[in-house]
């Protein structure tokens, strides 16, 4: 490590609390009071809850209590807060996915453990699941993920299993290069 | 970012919709195959299509995997082969032809355009022999296209050489009458024809091309038939007018021009050759859901060739026209919708029902690409009638300052209201009645050209 790298370290914190005004506006203020400049920050609010993770670079000596108890004040002590140490060097946002990201859509009726079942299946074969997403439509349970394929075995085979896994399963499924849905959805074509 | 809908809307496109990628045509320039014999010829032409062509289909079939977008069909389209033979007789053309076959059948594609002349201004010695070859190289081969430019509005139009053609439509079909007159359906008869388009028959590698060059045909236009069911579901027909269909289909247009210009591209660059066009054409295949005309009905007609139907085609190729050039860099070939009459399942129900007729088509012809396209009329129509209505179809063409083309089957032994079938993307029909036959003989016998139209002269 160098000298830059030991001056700042790099927290990554997650705070859920039931929705309303201000939940940002308050962990923001706290986070720039100890000096913490935000680097990434995902936030979603699923049925009236609210979920955000932050990727945070604070001065040297500023420790994970510190960071905890400042998080909590002057809120309206309702966010579970956890702060953990990031370990590896950070590189900047991946707000690009890797060459090889897919996307796979599944659909089914709304059934228990229909979630496992898919993540199962991506687990066993390798495959990374970078974002992921729900929806409903008509009485069909829909799973958007965004996958990796960079570790998992060639595409045709990738194809097979799931074809063997819709038959299993009943799901409906279809994997698409992300590309595809950027050419078709996007101003810029996502190639040279 | 994009939303969810939007995703499952795309996975729509491609699962149920057949989104696909029509053709992908690779360009190729036989100039330097020029030879002493018609042998070394042959040689050269195939060594050179093989030597760029090997990996073309293998390379599609990757790439569609990759992306799981599937690639129809896989052609080639080369430099007009009359003058590549020029110096040879028409023996030698078909030699070339077969050639062409042979080199096509090797590396997988399913057809091969090319065997071509542009006598537009005049006729020269290599254009005639080649014309000559055409009726016995185009019923000996099953993979080379034919196809002849006549005209331009540049220079009018060479009446000479419809009036031959019109004999070559009726060799062709007398030669392959076992097949219903097959080889015709092979040939087809062009104005402004460009050097670019990726679709056969008429696809050719123009002089003014790259060494060699891939251009891609977008999908068909089932797509846009039920993006336009979608939204009228959604919207109610009560509540929306024609302007909104047109934003669907240009919505639409936009999306499929792209998805042909990724793949093309990603051929392109695996077999690092050029990247040409993108074709926007809308062309049908004979499978159901996959018609221009079912989208005519969709918007409004009940019948293909009732009153409207030109006013709708015209908003389709335009809204069409309008979503692709902003979707793609490069936008060429013939980019409007096609209406093939066997190749279209709507369209030969029309003409079946007795609602279409030739005269109305060619009304349509007027406001979309291509032209007069896989008609069967009956055997019997003379030569004459034949070549005058290519004139009338080219008159549109050169005044208009667009493509248009004529591929008439002129069926041996069926008559009107008989029904025949080619088969495969070819397609089937019933056979057109064509009217006032043997009444143009005089207009033909003129012969010499029909002069440039006066905006020929833009300088």
């Amino acid at each position: 490590m160098n000298n830059a790298d030991l001056q700042i370290s790099t927290y990554v914190i997650s705070i859920m609390a039931r929705d309303r005004v201000g939940i940002v506006a308050d962990v923001s203020k706290n986070i720039s009071e100890l000096g913490g400049n935000i680097t990434d920050i995902r936030q979603r609010v699923l049925c009236g809850y609210f979920t955000m993770i932050l990727l945070i670079s604070f001065p040297a000596g500023i420790t994970q209590a510190a960071i905890l108890t400042k998080l909590a004040e002057g809120s309206e002590s309702d966010l579970d807060i956890q702060v953990k140490p990031v370990l590896e060097k950070v590189s900047l946002p991946a707000n690009n996915y890797p060459e090889n990201t897919y996307v796979l859509t599944v659909t089914g009726s709304d059934q228990i453990g229909f979630v496992a079942h898919v993540s199962k299946f991506c687990k066993e074969n390798q495959i990374n699941i970078l974002d992921l997403s729900t929806t409903s439509k008509a009485d069909q349970y829909i799973m958007i993920l965004f996958i990796d394929l960079t570790k998992a075995e060639d595409i045709d085979l990738i194809r097979v299993r799931l074809n063997q896994f819709s038959m299993k399963t009943g799901f409906r499924v279809s994997l698409q290069h992300y590309n595809i849905f950027r050419a078709v959805n996007e101003i810029d074509l996502p190639i040279v | 970012m994009i939303q969810p809908d939007e995703f499952l809307e795309t996975v729509d496109m491609i699962q149920k919709e057949n989104l696909d990628v029509r053709t992908v045509t690779m360009g190729i320039n036989l100039l330097d195959c020029h030879r002493e014999s018609v042998k070394d010829t042959c040689n050269a032409i195939q060594n050179k299509i093989k030597k760029y062509a090997a990996h073309l289909v293998e390379t599609c079939d990757n790439v569609s995997s990759e992306y799981s977008i599937k690639v129809v069909n896989k052609r080639i389209a080369v430099t007009p082969i009359a003058n590549v033979g020029a110096g040879f007789d028409a023996s030698g053309f078909v030699q070339i032809a077969h050639a062409l076959d042979d080199a096509a059948s090797s590396v997988g594609v399913d057809l091969l355009g090319g065997f071509s002349a542009d006598v537009a201004n005049g006729t020269s010695g290599g254009d005639l022999a080649l014309i000559a070859s055409i009726p016995q190289a185009l019923t000996e081969t099953k993979k080379v296209c034919s196809s002849i430019n006549v005209g331009t509005t540049r220079y009018g139009i060479n009446m000479d050489a419809v009036v031959l053609l019109g004999k070559t439509v009726k060799a062709l079909a007398d030669a392959s009458a076992a097949q219903g007159g097959f080889a015709a359906a092979k040939f087809v008869v062009f104005t402004n024809q460009p050097g670019d388009n990726p679709f056969m028959a008429g696809a050719i590698h123009g002089m003014d091309q790259h060494e060699v060059v891939i251009n891609v045909g977008v999908s068909g236009p089932g797509v846009i038939a039920r993006a336009l069911e979608r939204k009228i579901a959604k919207s109610g027909a009560q509540n929306l007018g024609l302007q909104d269909l047109a934003e669907v289909i240009k919505h639409t247009a936009f999306r499929v021009t792209r998805c042909g210009e990724l793949i093309g591209r990603q051929v392109a660059n695996a077999l690092k050759i050029p990247f040409g066009v993108v074709d926007l054409s809308l062309a049908p295949t004979p499978n159901v859901g996959d018609s221009v005309g079912e989208i005519l009905q969709i918007l409004g007609v009940d019948s293909v060739g009732a009153p409207g139907s030109t006013a709708i085609l015209a908003m389709l190729n335009d809204a069409v026209k309008k979503g692709g050039v902003f979707a793609s860099q490069s936008v060429g070939g013939l980019s409007g919708a096609f209406i093939p009459v066997c190749e279209d399942k709507i369209l030969a129900e029309a003409v079946r029902d007795g609602s279409l007729t030739i005269e109305k088509l060619e009304a349509m012809t007027s406001v979309c690409s291509v032209g007069l396209d896989m008609i069967a009329i009956p055997g019997s129509v003379d030569a004459a009638t034949i070549s005058a209505v290519i004139a009338d179809e080219m008159a549109i063409g050169i005044i208009n300052g667009k493509t248009t083309a004529v591929r008439l089957i002129p069926v041996p032994g069926k008559e009107a209201g008989d029904f025949i079938a080619f088969g495969g993307l070819f397609g089937e029909s019933a056979i057109m009645p064509i009217r006032n036959t043997g009444k143009s003989s005089r207009f033909c016998n003129f012969g010499g050209k029909i002069p440039a139209p006066i905006h020929s002269l833009r300088n």
